[in-house]
């Protein structure tokens, strides 16, 4: 009983700009579960949104390319409106495993916290390269001097807000530095979190999509920037 | 001479602009406008500004002027660069609810515009 209320109030929020071969396939997969899917299009050039609605999911739709991190909010403002009690941000391209989303949530019934974090370090990341692996490494560092809060992984798309969370941090990175800013307001807002042990499947589509090292100079500068503004 | 008489009509109109201003923001107006009028000064006494130049430390007078311009120009361009940041985080609010006013839930949504029409997305990142 209370795990089927549990899973009618999560809404599991997936940003998406072209991932039409993929996302069919990933939400129907995380519906199977009985989970309600946002996937917040970001004005993607392919058939991503139609796809997603044959899979089941709501499709909100941004007028105009906006990022990830715009995504994720407009996707978690969503849910809020429709009572979520907990929201799981969840990648479009398959890297995350559904399963994992009940790991989230038992993680949070277990120990209370604001925030699950999935963590690919305390768990599997299969077909990591090493270049990336160093990469993530580095981000770990940086967010741990910036923010202070101290973490296995800084750059995980899978996570677990509670409502109290999600109505308190408020991404305003739209591009690709929010995973940074979401730990830096974990950490100013005094939220608490913990880590969980995810696999992450590394596929050739994945990691076409997925970051490249020039973009870690990008998001760099992009945080510093909003550091200046404060 | 020519050149006094162009940058005083620049300057002048500078002069106009702050006073136009006095409205939107009584101290970037009072900025503007002593800067301005320094300016004008500074024209119709170049002489002065070498005194000023070598009191400040520097050989020229019109080294000086080329430093202060470009003190003023990095603070002008910061502050077309906070207001863009300002106007982009208005921008992904509107298009923000937008995107929530019409929730696709099952059934195809009629678009006025189709998709392949509105504009080639950005690159994500």
């Amino acid at each position: 009983m209370g795990q089927k209320s549990q899973a009618i109030d999560l809404w599991v929020v997936m940003p998406a700009l072209n991932e039409g071969p993929v996302i069919g396939k990933v939400v129907m997969a995380v519906r199977a579960l009985g989970h309600n899917v946002i996937v917040v299009d970001d004005c993607s050039g392919d058939d991503t949104g139609a796809k997603a609605l044959e899979a089941g999911a709501t499709v909100l739709r941004h007028p105009i390319n906006l990022g990830q991190g715009a995504a994720l909010q407009t996707g978690i403002r969503y849910a809020l409106r429709r009572g979520a009690g907990s929201i799981v941000t969840f990648d479009a391209d398959g890297q995350h495993r559904p399963e994992d989303i009940r790991v989230l949530l038992d993680t949070q019934a277990k120990t209370g916290a604001d925030v699950v974090l999935g963590s690919r370090f305390l768990g599997h990341a299969e077909n990591l390269p090493r270049l990336r692996r160093m990469l993530l490494q580095l981000a770990i560092v940086y967010t741990h001097i910036t923010s202070g809060v101290k973490l296995t992984d800084a750059h995980n798309g899978l996570r677990l807000l509670t409502r109290r969370a999600a109505e308190r941090i408020r991404i305003s990175q739209d591009r690709m530095a929010h995973a940074s800013e979401i730990i830096d307001q974990i950490g100013a807002l005094g939220l608490t979190a913990v880590e969980v042990p995810v696999t992450i499947v590394y596929t050739e589509y994945s990691l076409r999509k997925g970051q490249k090292l020039g973009n870690a100079f990008n998001i760099l500068i992009e945080l510093l920037v909003a550091r200046l503004n404060k | 001479m020519i050149i006094q008489a162009f940058l005083i009509g620049g300057l002048l109109l500078c002069l106009l602009y702050a006073i136009m201003q006095r409205q939107k923001s009584r101290l970037l107006s009072k900025a503007i406008s002593i800067v301005t009028l320094t300016g004008i000064y500074l024209v119709l006494f170049p002489e002065h500004t070498n005194d000023l130049a070598h009191f400040m430390g520097v050989g020229r007078g019109a080294d000086l002027i080329l430093y202060c311009w470009l003190v003023i120009s990095i603070i002008v361009s910061m502050n077309l660069q906070l207001q863009i940041l300002q106007l982009q985080r208005l921008i992904t609010e509107l298009a923000r609810e937008i995107a929530l006013q019409e929730p696709g839930t099952g059934h195809h949504r009629t678009h006025a515009v189709p998709a392949q029409q509105v504009g080639k997305p950005g690159k994500q990142g």
